[in-house]
């Protein structure tokens, strides 16, 4: 137990970089996601093209080679520091994944929505605004929720551009102390961080349940 | 007056020609119901009178306005701009055979919402508004339901209501009971009535027969994209002239006394908590209300007795 004590503080220090990587990706990946999903729904084709072009990209390559390419061979044309390359990677990578996601969500919401919509003599505009995306945001909270997970596991692939994190502090700790109770206090602080998550997005759920 | 008047409308999907050269006009006050087998284009040409469809050839005029012209030389429809268009069909309601009620808005918000977006109306003038048209289809308890709380009949009486809201001049139905359990049909074709006795001009295509010869002025009957025939609800149900028609009527006739439809045009919202408000129904303008309302008394009394069964 003692041990544990005295471990943690090192480990948890790690979160501090997943902290501010997760959170800028969300802040700024859930916007760009609806805007993207607009263009992508676009009937100006070549828009619409580029935007499947840009999530086939994003989703088709490993996250870690993304980040390779904009730290290490961006260094060159375009330095950053390690936190902002490995925030911006993370923007563009989730973007294309919520792109998707709202796409899926807006396509869901029946014709009729749209006709009735018309009928009553409301824009394209209004009708999106009032009928459609607030009907779609019900439908993309539960595989929000499924990415708001993946998202904090996938801070762990920060390490690879030279940045602290839990899971790379735990293994400096075991490789130091032959001793693997750091793994498993990683686990554990992963586990409290997603129980968290999860249950914002309960709450969240939970307060679109007023209709069906 | 002439509201709606229609001339030679083509329209066809791909392949499929499913208006030929209709003709149509709509007197300011008719009421015109369109009936005839299903894929006759029914629904296709309604929905062409407020752009929900894009007719190819032929021209509309609504209230006036030429929203489709049919070109000099090749006829093909040549629309307005979006935006016209859409201040044009305004004034026309439409009530969807699936209801297309908004399921994220109250009862109250969706028969606000168009009102306050398009007309910048103020929301407490618009909640006037809706609990009076809510009062008017013996709704006024489920003003905070959601839509998901409310049967078939009652979800239909809120989009007629919502339609109501933006005033329109003429008032589309698209099979308004086709998606309704039998018993929770006449409920909804009251309110229709109802409005007929207030002389609103309506344009409804309906499989409802008995309903349909009761309240229309002029009926059409289609068949394969053409309109077969056209004339009063005796013309066409008493002595049809074609042969089509008379096959049609028999087969219709026959579902019916199988299917229930037969008492559809009984009385009464099936909803106990609301049988009050029901009463005021028709009221409005006295006698015309008035004498609806005795007419539905005598059809009415079996339905009635069913109706309470079958809202529990």
């Amino acid at each position: 137990m003692d041990y544990i004590l005295e471990i943690l503080p090192y480990i948890w220090g790690g979160a501090a970089n997943a902290f501010k990587v997760y959170g800028v990706t969300i802040v700024c990946a859930i916007p760009l996601g609806i805007i993207c999903a607009m263009g992508r729904l676009s009937k100006f084709k070549p828009l619409s093209l580029l935007i499947d072009m840009y999530t086939w990209l994003f989703r088709g390559t490993p996250l870690m080679l993304q980040l390779f390419f904009f730290y290490f061979g961006l260094m060159n044309v375009y330095p950053m520091p390690a936190l902002t390359a490995a925030c911006v990677t993370f923007v563009i990578n989730y973007t294309a994944y919520f792109t998707e996601i709202f796409r899926a969500g807006i396509q869901s919401i029946d014709k009729g929505q749209y006709e009735a919509a018309k009928a009553l003599g409301m824009t394209y505009g209004q009708t999106m605004k009032r009928i459609v995306i607030p009907q779609g945001v019900k439908v993309v909270i539960p595989p929000l929720g499924n990415e708001a997970i993946t998202l904090i596991k996938d801070t762990a692939l920060i390490s690879v551009i030279s940045l602290a994190d839990i899971t790379k502090n735990a293994k400096v700790v075991a490789a130091r102390d032959f001793d693997i109770t750091s793994y498993v206090v990683a686990a554990l602080i992963y586990l409290a961080i997603t129980f968290v998550i999860i249950n914002v997005f309960r709450q969240i759920e939970k307060k679109f349940a007023y209709y069906r | 007056m002439e509201v709606i008047r229609i001339e030679n409308l083509c329209k066809r999907f791909g392949r499929l020609e499913v208006l030929k050269g209709i003709n149509l006009s709509v007197e300011q006050g008719e009421i015109v119901s369109i009936i005839g087998p299903s894929g006759s284009g029914k629904s296709t040409l309604l929905r062409c009178m407020n752009h929900l469809e894009i007719a190819d050839s032929g021209s509309i005029v609504v209230d006036g306005t030429h929203i489709a012209r049919a070109h000099e030389t090749t006829g093909r429809a040549v629309y307005l701009p979006n935006k016209e268009i859409l201040s044009v069909c305004s004034r026309l309601g439409m009530v969807f055979q699936n209801f297309n009620l908004f399921p994220h808005k109250s009862v109250l918000e969706n028969i606000i919402e168009a009102p306050m977006t398009v007309k910048g109306m103020k929301r407490e003038e618009a909640c006037v508004i809706a609990r009076d048209l809510l009062r008017k289809v013996g709704l006024s308890q489920k003003e905070t339901a959601y839509p998901f709380e409310l049967s078939g009949g009652q979800k239909q009486r809120v989009a007629i209501a919502r339609a109501l809201a933006m005033e329109p001049e003429i008032m589309l139905f698209d099979e308004p009971t086709s998606a309704l359990d039998p018993e929770l049909i006449g409920e909804v074709l009251q309110v229709i009535k109802q409005l007929a006795s207030e002389h609103m001009t309506m344009v409804i295509v309906t499989h409802e027969m008995n309903f349909a010869r009761e309240i229309s002025d002029r009926v059409l009957f289609m068949d394969q994209g053409v309109v077969l025939a056209e004339g009063s609800p005796e013309d066409i149900f008493v002595n049809p002239k074609h042969s089509r028609i008379q096959t049609f009527l028999n087969i219709v006739a026959k579902t019916g006394e199988s299917g229930g439809l037969a008492d559809s045009s009984g009385s009464g919202f099936t909803d106990g908590a609301t049988a009050g408000e029901a009463g005021q129904l028709g009221m409005p303008d006295g006698k015309a209300g008035g004498r609806t309302l005795l007419k539905y008394g005598r059809s009415g009394e079996k339905t009635d007795a069913r109706g309470k069964g079958g809202a529990e």
